[in-house]
């Protein structure tokens, strides 16, 4: 296998879903996002910090318009980050993936990814929209949800290892959910309070996670065609036996 | 016999260099998106970076969406 050309495909894989991924944001997400920093400014104006002045509203169009385009830039960024761990994963383990070709083998690892990655780490610390988090606590809840999602992660790749060497596979998956178990009871919560009207952060937090699981969905589509249809395999085959 | 063989092909096949790249690109990333608050720009711009914290507000709502802390 060319290595510029395997780095290729994993990279621009990750920056299409990312793409995807900032692009349904940009339709399904956004209009919770406006609501919350409407609730954000309204706050601050009852507090007297800022005044509804033309001159506030003019600020504030020009850095919401940076806002919003940069949501499909910064998911072209994140999706080519979250990608190239789904290709250095994939690229390892696929001789070990279910799955009769390498979109199956793909969508299957997608799947693990996004729940030990995403959706694990989410049911302790759920995404919270604006007007959620004081400014003082954000190094602790980064330290705390990079760490959960660091445990979940290593955590199944230690049991995957497990689940290699034991006939009775049924010990890694108890192995991983005990881990994960005792994680969340031994993590502290999310320290800030969640001041904000249900619905709207009900209806943010599935958009948000619509979004991801997009990502997953798209990636795992992507990679998993290209490499079939390039035929990595057998390029790697006759270059590096 | 196949079996065995076939997974020390796929074992020699991926090149290290690729894993060490795409490996930098993940964690770039990742703190561009979800953890930068005027870091990777202060080289440059010093203290402003922090106070207009450019990165971060291009990927403020990316950051949310992804369930990063933002703020």
């Amino acid at each position: 296998m060319k290595t510029s050309l395997f780095i290729a495909i994993i990279l621009v894989s990750g920056a299409i879903a990312g793409t995807a991924h900032g692009l349904v944001n940009l339709v399904l997400v956004e209009p919770f996002l406006d609501s919350a920093i409407g609730i954000e400014n309204q706050n601050l104006f009852d507090s007297g910090e800022e005044q509804a002045t033309p001159e506030f509203w003019a600020n504030y169009y020009s850095y919401r318009a940076w806002q919003k385009g940069g949501e499909i830039l910064a998911g072209a960024i994140l999706g080519t980050a979250m990608g190239a761990l789904f290709g250095i994963v994939y690229s390892l383990s696929k001789n070990m993936l279910p799955g009769k070709n390498a979109v199956k083998k793909a969508l299957f690892l997608a799947l693990v990814m996004w729940a030990t990655l995403y959706v694990i780490p989410f049911a302790k610390y759920p995404a919270n929209p604006p007007t959620v988090g004081d400014p003082e606590t954000i190094i602790l809840r980064q330290t705390l949800y990079l760490a959960f999602i660091a445990i979940s992660g290593l955590g199944a790749l230690g049991f995957y290892q497990v689940y290699k060497r034991v006939n009775k596979k049924t010990i890694a998956f108890a192995g991983y959910a005990g881990l994960m178990v005792a994680a969340f009871i031994a993590m502290p919560a999310n320290p800030d309070p969640v001041n904000i009207d249900s619905g709207l952060l009900a209806g943010f937090r599935a958009t948000s996670i619509i979004g991801m699981s997009s990502f997953w969905g798209v990636v795992a589509l992507v990679l998993g065609t290209l490499w079939q249809k390039l035929g990595l395999d057998r390029i790697s085959h006759q270059k590096y036996q | 016999m196949s079996q065995s063989k076939e997974i020390a092909i796929s074992k020699s096949s991926v090149p290290k260099i690729a894993i060490i790249a795409l490996a930098a690109v993940f964690a770039l990333g990742l703190f561009v998106v979800g953890f930068d608050q005027g870091h990777l720009l202060a080289p440059v711009f010093g203290e402003q970076a922090f106070d207009q914290m450019w990165l971060h507000e291009l990927t403020h709502d990316m950051r949310h969406a992804a369930g990063f802390p933002c703020h």
